[in-house]
């Protein structure tokens, strides 16, 4: 269980202070709401470490994962955009999650692109492909990397309707497959109606449970595309 | 870019016909000294010696390679250290290596003499462990130290700035990511400074090549002299007007050569914008090299300034003061150099917002090659041809001279002034060309509500640039300078040629604060007059 208790942040030189309070569970999606401004991704950056709270907890299984870097802790974390390096490949990209030595790290670079449907993009530069696909190469990353826990910042914002809804499925399969911990913050009601086991509205530097809509049925139904016929298998 | 209808580019007209103007009579002028060198009847020296163009060329091409090598290397590894760093002062110190820019050559020269001279600092300090250094700052090595130095820092200011751009988010997923200091500079910090090189390097490379001042300084004799000066001494010391000119064509033929290529494959030095701060300081190891590189950068970059101020601002300054000969010289400088910002201003502007204002890429290459075309001219080559075109008019040079500075001085800035307004006057139309154009905002009405609220730092920053290039000038200066017309630079020389050394450091005491006050004043006035938030 991912806690995060009391979390406080005060930005300097404003005197509203950030407190957040919220569970999420193995397997669960939390979806925060809120306004522009309103401190979500002041969450997200306090849970990844790129923020110091001034008080409060955060653990996971009972680990305290304050006193951790951002690189030493157990999450991933996917922004908007600018998760993929645009001059590198895609397999190069996904390499970088990666210690593995070479012959195994080919093999799962493809395990984790076939994974997401994208098979084939290896040897292609992230700066080719469209918003959904760069959004699907970095969870693949996120996959490789392995991490309990997976933050999300408005992910889905630059994505058409159609990519925005295959992206939410993938996200909700990988969540109940690998059993993360998934904590999205959107301005977005789509994502929480779509994907929320469970939902909190920021406002004025408090989270506020929500009631849960119904969950469109459709979600759950990911099922990852075939690779195009064009591009070429394996990816150096 | 530019997909409004033709009656909407209508709008632009008053713009387009200001900067084709400017770029024309731009233009004309470069024909026009080309022609009346060509056409002038030049004497020739009979007690002059031959150049030796291949020793001249060879030398040149060494040290400015060399220097460009180096200076790079310094550059890289500067910005690299600043951009990881974080501590009290650090805006300083960013902005003291920003200097290296306007920083008169001729004061910089200096003050590595009283650093690493005989009776430099260095020695004195030496002297207390009862330890010397036979070693001397004059030759190639103190050339290529100076211009190291120098052009490391401006390399180091242009890259940090790009470094800066880096997304936050990238910043994020990278140390999220853990990558180690290496990894992290070459996935996330070479792609950004890989693009500047090539155009940085050619800029260096140009600076080294026509540096006047620190070779003349800092040489040491024939054997290190490079084209620049050869030209100099032949003006000043032989009036050999025929071999000054042929080796001031074999420069001109050797910049165009190579750096043209470089300067048109990336014209632009600027990065794009900047980013929110985000710090991601490297592991232990790595920040104790980057505390070293920052260390060795500021003894070698601020020790020759300090040592300027140091020993320029005492009771050497007082008899300085006292003389007619200073304020008269002060009083030029500053009249030429606010004149010169000005003309740079009024030429920048309106050959960017010219060139803005044109979809074309033919068209908006030809608004601003003329003025680029500036940046191959050496200082002295482009007096040497003023001088040359004087004389043909028949008019006395110490008459000109005035009006030749100002002009020379502004097109000698002018590169540098586009490359600054340039990449703010893009940002600009990306964000807010539709909405103006609904608006039907042009002309001075487009400056005064859109342009200059949002440019008023850029304008300052030309200002700066113009004032500062002015204020230092010695190559100008040095074949219209006389006793009667003469700038602080100048007079400065003529001190250090007459052996007046405390003349001399009071003078660059004078210049460097000057200088500095100017640059760091000037941007942030102009951006509160604007009334611009950034």
């Amino acid at each position: 269980m991912l806690k995060v208790e009391q979390l406080t942040f005060t930005q300097p030189g404003q005197s509203l202070s950030y407190v957040y309070d919220l569970e999420v569970a193995p397997g669960e999606i939390v979806v925060v709401t809120g306004v522009s401004g309103a401190g979500k991704s002041t969450l997200l950056d306090l849970i990844a470490g790129f923020l110091s709270p001034t008080d409060g907890s955060l653990s996971l299984n009972e680990t305290d994962l304050l006193p951790l870097p951002p690189e030493k802790r157990p999450l991933s974390i996917l922004f908007q955009e600018d998760n993929l390096f645009e001059h590198l490949s895609v397999a190069k990209n996904l390499a970088l999650a990666l210690t593995a030595n070479q012959g195994q790290e080919n093999e799962r670079i493809l395990e984790a692109l076939n994974e997401v449907g994208l098979g084939g993009y290896g040897p292609r530069r992230a700066s080719n492909l469209s918003g959904g696909q760069k959004q699907r190469v970095a969870l693949a990353r996120t996959l490789l990397r392995n991490r309990p826990v997976l933050l999300l910042d408005e992910p889905f914002a630059s994505l058409d309707e159609k990519t925005a809804r295959d992206m939410r499925a993938l996200v909700r399969c990988l969540t109940d497959t690998k059993q993360w911990h998934t904590l999205i913050v959107s301005h977005a009601k789509e994502d929480a109606r779509q994907l929320a086991d469970r939902l909190y509205s920021l406002c004025e530097g408090r989270l506020n449970p929500e009631v849960l809509q119904v969950q469109d049925p459709k979600i759950n139904r990911w099922t990852p595309m075939r690779p195009p016929r064009a591009t070429r298998q394996g990816h150096h | 870019m530019n997909n409004a209808p033709p009656l909407f580019r209508a709008f632009d007209f008053p713009r387009r016909a200001i900067g084709l103007t400017i770029a024309a009579s731009i233009t004309a002028l470069m024909l026009g000294i080309f022609l009346a060198v060509s056409r002038v009847d030049i004497p020739v020296s009979s007690n002059s010696l031959q150049p030796d163009i291949t020793h001249l060329v060879r030398m040149s091409l060494i040290q400015a390679a060399l220097t460009t090598f180096l200076s790079l290397s310094v550059g890289i590894a500067l910005a690299w250290a600043l951009n990881r760093l974080r501590f009290f002062g650090r805006p300083l110190v960013v902005s003291l290596f920003a200097t290296a820019i306007v920083a008169p050559a001729i004061v910089v020269a200096l003050g590595m003499i009283a650093v690493w001279g005989r009776a430099g600092w260095i020695n004195q300090l030496l002297a207390i462990f009862s330890l010397g250094w036979n070693g001397s700052i004059f030759g190639l090595h103190g050339i290529l130290f100076a211009h190291t130095i120098l052009n490391g820092a401006f390399a180091a200011h242009i890259l940090l700035a790009r470094l800066q751009t880096i997304p936050a988010q990238k910043l994020k997923t990278g140390q999220s990511l853990a990558l180690s200091p290496l990894r992290r500079f070459l996935v996330l910090d070479w792609p950004v400074i890989s693009g500047a090189l090539p155009s940085l390097g050619a800029i260096i490379f140009l600076l080294a090549f026509t540096s006047f001042p620190i070779v003349l300084i800092l040489g040491g004799g024939p054997a290190n002299q490079t084209l620049e000066v050869a030209i100099y001494s032949y003006v000043r010391l032989s009036f050999d007007l025929r071999a000054a000119l042929s080796l001031a064509l074999v420069q001109l033929v050797f910049c165009l050569i190579i750096v043209l290529p470089a300067l048109l494959a990336t014209p632009s030095l600027a990065s794009s914008g900047t980013t929110r701060q985000f710090h991601w300081p490297d592991t232990k190891g790595a920040t104790i090299a980057q505390w070293a590189i920052l260390t060795l950068a500021l003894a070698g970059f601020g020790l020759p300034l300090l040592a300027v101020l140091v020993n320029g601002i005492g009771p050497g300054l007082f008899p300085v003061l006292t003389q007619n000969r200073f304020w008269q010289a002060t009083i030029t400088s500053l009249s030429i150099g606010a004149i010169s910002a000005f003309v740079t201003l009024v030429l920048a502007l309106g050959l960017t917002t010219s060139r803005n204002s044109f979809s074309s890429p033919l068209m908006r290459a030809a608004l601003a090659l003329p003025a680029f075309a500036y940046l191959v001219i050496p200082a002295l080559v482009l007096s040497l041809g003023f001088f040359l075109s004087v004389r043909a008019l028949q008019i006395a040079p110490s008459n000109a001279a005035p009006l030749v500075l100002v002009l020379a001085n502004a097109l000698l800035a002018l590169p540098f002034a586009i490359s600054v307004l340039a990449p703010a006057l893009d940002a600009i139309n990306k964000r807010y060309a539709k909405t103006a154009r609904s608006l039907g905002l042009s002309g001075f009405a487009r400056w005064r509500m859109l342009e200059w609220p949002l440019m008023g730092r850029e304008v300052g920053i030309v200002l700066a640039f113009g004032f500062c290039f002015s204020l230092g000038d010695l190559g100008v200066i040095a074949l219209f300078g006389t006793s009667e017309f003469s700038t602080l630079p100048w007079l400065m020389f003529r001190a250090l040629g007459a052996y007046r050394t405390n003349d001399a450091a009071a003078i660059a005491s004078v210049l460097l604060l000057l200088t500095l006050i100017v640059f760091w004043a000037l941007p942030p006035l102009m951006e509160k007059l604007s009334h611009a938030k950034s």
